[in-house]
């Protein structure tokens, strides 16, 4: 790459970095004035480095020379485009990370090329630390997540390698192994939990939970974990033949581990961002014993705009697609379209699920049927 | 001994007639007071409703009972009487007994042609459904018009799997529903007959000599356009895919072209229904990758910025067909081959074929499909009542014979 491109990437990450930094470590959010302007140079950044996204911005009226005023009017990519082409503002055999999404029922998967690990660690640093440890406590990790050794390009497997080797007690479990859950293993680590009092933080997909609370219904065991003990669940059910409904699943869990329900934060996140959302569930415990509605937040690097079928943001209250605008997705593309819906409140998102979907009709073909058979 | 098997079976299709008659007037007070139940049911829009009474009522003649019962069991008579047929023995058709129509959730009064029939059949009928309670006023309409309907055909709600085990105890079952619905119907099936209508999608198939002239044209993506829009794309009878031969007067791109014109001029008419986010967003969403892939060098899209209809040319071939509401794929093709190799490949089921005319490779290529009906672009959503729906005989299956060799 030129070195114009390598001055003004450094330049961007650094202020991004410098962004999720104040955040983290001193609660100062980035203002609107300051997330725009940020926002609209790396749109600008994009329009000149990533091709394809370029491409599809100048249909939608916007190049180099024609700039938005506002990050909202960013054109959102849609989520699936990353499985189509390759998205990034430099080579891709440059990448420090590579994430693959999970695939689809046609079976093509899309990659998020990232230029440098930086952006990434410390947004997802960041956003953990604040929404699953606002009591700053060190915990034991066990996850039940695709573990980077055998899945180097799981985001969520990276993610929690990350979070945990930096803020867990140095004895990180994995309890995925080609893809089954390891259910005596994990067993033998809650006891020993159990046993010496030693609070865990239990980061897992909602799959790998249903798994697990059958397991254990099988062998009738309940546990109580050790106070401080705590869920990170993430994922749906898409694509999966099983949906358990969210809250039976909460209630189930609680049950089971003798936690509250407060206890278990939804993390949301997906392969095209580099930056999640989180429950504040455990940000609230202190002053709100409620735990629903469940509202999601983020770090002040990302915004997220609830939209309509025609892309304009709708109001407070309404239920409508989600736009992310992700300044740690600075190497690749900062406005992501996804399908997933949800209803933005002045407390922050609420999420409506992945698995809604329109009902079938008699004698007729629906898409669930088609890819079912 | 079934209500109806002491009425004459001229009487009975007479009185279907009758009712149905009854039903295509848009000021007949039980349809006026249905209207709205059955759009916030569906989600339609009002003009697409009217349209599917007047379709499914207007289908109910006389002669199209006669036609399909006399194709089918020879003539009304045999229904009445022993009656020798051509060249076979005499025989009489009796009732088969009690017969169940059950849609679990379909678009308009799906389940009233094959409960009709089955009354014209002499059968007892039971329809159970999720419905708006258009079969049930439109039975009330029929027993204004026979008594004995009134205890001969009942409507219900179906309940489920709370229902299950009663279906055990007619003697024939039809069904409506998605696969897993159908499945788990037939499982708790007894000895009796089921008829399952199960899922089913319908393409469209242009072929070069088609697209000599604009008009001819222009001619097919009206009609192209009708059977889009209607039911929103979730009858089985809706335009999933249209396959479009290259080589024509008039290019793939420029029919496209013309197809969406014709779309944004079938929805004055028709007007989108309503739509929950969820499809809202799968729509913009496919409009928006469409939109990429186009800027990045392939295909093209046509749409509008609500996204209320969608146009994609030539989509990946490894993309199915994205049944959203009033969403099409147009494929460029060089021959049915090629149309029958993208069906293949997603194994997507066929109840009928759109063509502007049948020659001996469209032919083909409706066998080949599977297709059960092959039809002209617009008349897509106007099936007659004698034709073989699911590719199934209509009231052949509510009968049995009995053959009489010593008279």
């Amino acid at each position: 790459m030129t070195a114009a491109y390598r001055e003004e990437a450094e330049q961007l990450d650094r202020a991004i970095l410098e962004a999720i930094r104040r955040w983290h470590a001193h609660d100062i959010p980035l203002s609107d004035a300051q997330f725009n302007e940020l926002a609209l140079h790396v749109f600008a950044h994009q329009l000149r480095y990533n091709a394809p996204y370029a491409s599809y911005c100048a249909q939608k009226g916007f190049t180099p020379d024609r700039l938005p005023q506002s990050w909202e009017e960013i054109p959102p990519l849609p989520s699936a485009a990353l499985k189509e082409a390759t998205l990034a503002t430099f080579d891709p055999r440059d990448a420090a990370l590579v994430f693959e999404t999970s695939g689809t029922t046609q079976g093509e998967s899309g990659r998020h090329y990232m230029e440098s690990g930086a952006l990434y660690d410390a947004a997802s640093l960041a956003a953990f630390d604040r929404f699953m440890l606002p009591d700053h406590v060190q915990l034991r990790y066990v996850n039940l997540v695709p573990n980077p050794a055998e899945n180097p390009h799981s985001s969520l497997g990276y993610m929690m390698r990350h979070v945990s080797a930096l803020l867990g007690d140095s004895e990180t479990g994995w309890f995925i192994h080609d893809g089954t859950l390891q259910v005596d293993a994990l067993i033998g680590e809650i006891e020993a939990a159990v046993e010496h009092d030693r609070p865990l933080l239990i980061a897992t997909t909602a799959f790998a939970l249903v798994h697990l609370l059958d397991a254990l219904d099988e062998r009738k065991r309940y546990f109580a974990l050790p106070a401080g003990s705590r869920f990170m669940e993430t994922g749906g059910f898409k694509g999966r033949s099983r949906y358990v409904d969210r809250h039976e699943l909460y209630a189930s869990a609680a049950r089971r581990f003798g936690i509250a329900l407060g206890s278990i934060v939804a993390e949301y996140g997906m392969t095209e961002l580099a930056s999640q959302y989180y429950d504040d569930v455990l940000l609230r415990q202190a002053r709100d014993a409620a735990t629903e509605p469940r509202y999601k937040q983020c770090g002040p690097w990302m915004r997220t705009r609830v939209v309509g079928p025609d892309g304009r943001t709708l109001a407070h209250g309404k239920v409508g697609a989600l736009v992310h605008v992700d300044l740690a997705n600075r190497s690749s593309v900062v406005a992501i379209e996804t399908e997933d819906l949800g209803v933005q409140f002045d407390e922050g998102l609420v999420l409506m699920g992945r698995e809604a979907g329109a009902q079938l009709r008699g004698c007729s073909l629906t898409a669930e049927d088609l890819l079912t058979r | 001994m079934t209500a109806l098997q002491g009425v004459a079976s001229r009487r009975i299709v007479a009185a279907v007639a009758d009712a149905a008659a009854r039903w295509t007037d848009a000021d007949f007070p039980p349809r006026v007071r249905l209207l709205d139940p059955i759009v916030e049911r569906t989600g339609y829009s009002l003009p697409v409703v009217e349209y599917a009474l007047d379709q499914l009522f207007g289908s109910i003649t006389r002669a199209a009972l006669e036609a399909t019962i006399e194709s089918e069991l020879g003539s009304l008579d045999v229904l009445d009487a022993p009656q020798t047929r051509s060249g076979r023995t005499r025989a009489l058709a009796l009732p088969i007994g009690s017969v169940c129509v059950i849609s679990s959730r379909t678009t308009i009064g799906v389940s009233i042609v094959p409960a009709v029939l089955a009354l014209c059949a002499k059968c007892d009928v039971l329809v159970k459904d999720r419905e708006d309670g258009l079969v049930r006023t439109f039975f009330a309409t029929l027993s204004e018009e026979l008594d004995a309907c009134a205890s001969a055909a009942r409507a219900e709600q179906w309940e489920s799997e709370s229902d299950a085990v009663e279906l055990q105890a007619f003697d024939a079952v039809v069904a409506f529903g998605s696969d897993a619905t159908l499945a788990s119907i037939a499982r708790t099936v007894g000895p009796g007959r089921f008829i399952g209508f199960g899922s089913k999608a319908t393409v469209g198939y242009v072929s070069r000599e088609a697209l000599r002239g604009e008009a001819e044209a222009r001619a097919i993506a009206d009609g192209a356009a009708r059977d889009l829009v209607l039911y929103e794309s979730e009858g089985c009878l809706s335009l999933h895919a249209l396959f479009v031969e290259e080589g024509g007067a008039i290019g793939v791109p420029a029919f496209c072209e013309m197809l969406a014109a014709a779309v944004e001029r079938a929805e004055v008419e028709f007007p989108p229904g309503q739509r929950d986010a969820h499809v809202n967003s799968r729509v913009a969403s496919a409009r928006n990758l469409a939109a990429f892939r186009s800027a990045t060098g392939s295909g093209a899209v046509f749409s509008n910025e609500r996204a209320t209809y969608l146009a994609v040319l030539d989509p990946p071939q490894s993309e199915p067909p994205a049944f959203l509401p009033r969403a099409l794929a147009v494929r460029s093709v060089g021959s049915t081959a090629d149309a029958l190799a993208y069906l293949r490949r997603h194994a997507v089921p066929i109840e009928a074929v759109a063509a502007a005319a049948t020659d001996d490779a469209l032919l083909a290529f409706a066998i080949d499909a599977g297709a059960n009906r092959i039809a002209r672009f617009g008349e897509l959503q106007r099936p007659p009542l004698e034709g073989n729906h699911g590719g199934r005989a209509r009231i052949a299956d509510f009968v049995r014979w009995l053959s009489v060799e010593n008279a």
